[in-house]
């Protein structure tokens, strides 16, 4: 930490919060945030195909399923910004609660409305399309909207933040 | 969107030749966060004005204003500039 060398030091009784400095650049969040996503495209393909043949065999389906958990205990369990629900209140400056808040409004608006859609979506799929294809759809759908109600708001957050610049050096006074 | 509230954390850091991971340390904020305050995109909450102040040990209506401020040589040499 650095030290800091004013004449006024802070003598008022505050609780010193723990700032999280795990922010990581914008590009690697980004890029994160579309690995994340695509990677269940491939998943939710992968399944779609390999639906059309005969039962693959255990192994390939549970390479799909396992791969499918690491990532989404990658998302729950990493306590960077990118994951700002594992960060307590105490672990952000009230800048970063306020936006974190804001992504969770926002979230919670679009996460509804996937739902009110893919609910009706889901039941069409079960009800006209035959030899289980329905029931794999309904799955593949409500998988893929509940990965959105557990990651949206991170990545609201780590999509919109701004890449953290390094710390100036001291101005010279002036 | 609420009204930017003025203030002269740019001018006052620069003055005692603090960086803003300096003063991010001392109230207790992410260095990001002082970026945010300067460029008038953040609103302080009142606890966070008050530390702010304390810390460059002036009172708060010194440091955070509804209004444009007064240019600083302007109060000190008396002199009338329009902003």
């Amino acid at each position: 930490m650095t030290e800091v060398r004013s004449e006024h030091p802070v003598i008022a009784a505050w609780h010193r919060r723990p700032i999280s400095s795990r922010v990581g650049s914008r590009r690697f969040r980004r890029r994160l945030i579309i690995a994340t996503y695509a990677g269940w495209l491939v998943w939710a393909g992968s399944v779609k195909f390999l639906s059309y043949g005969p039962l693959p065999p255990i192994w390939l389906s549970l390479l799909l399923v396992g791969g499918n958990l690491v990532v989404q205990a990658v998302w729950v369990t990493r306590r960077t910004i990118i994951n700002t629900p594992a960060l307590l209140d105490v672990e952000l400056d009230e800048r970063l609660v306020q936006s974190r808040n804001a992504a969770f409004r926002m979230a919670f608006k679009i996460f509804a409305w996937a739902t009110l859609f893919g609910w009706p979506v889901s039941f069409l799929a079960i009800q006209l399309q035959p030899n289980n294809q329905g029931i794999l759809n309904a799955l593949i759908l409500f998988v893929g909207v509940t990965m959105l109600a557990t990651t949206l708001p991170t990545v609201i957050v780590a999509w919109r933040e701004p890449d953290p610049t390094e710390p100036e050096r001291p101005a010279a006074a002036q | 969107m609420a009204p930017s509230i003025q203030n002269r954390i740019g001018v006052l850091r620069a003055e005692r030749g603090l960086s803003r991971q300096q003063l991010a340390d001392a109230v207790g904020i992410n260095y990001q966060t002082v970026g945010y305050l300067e460029r008038g995109d953040y609103n302080p909450s009142l606890e966070l004005a008050f530390r702010i102040a304390e810390y460059f040990g002036l009172p708060l209506e010194a440091v955070f204003s509804r209004q444009p401020f007064v240019p600083m040589s302007s109060q000190l040499y008396g002199k009338e500039e329009s902003a």
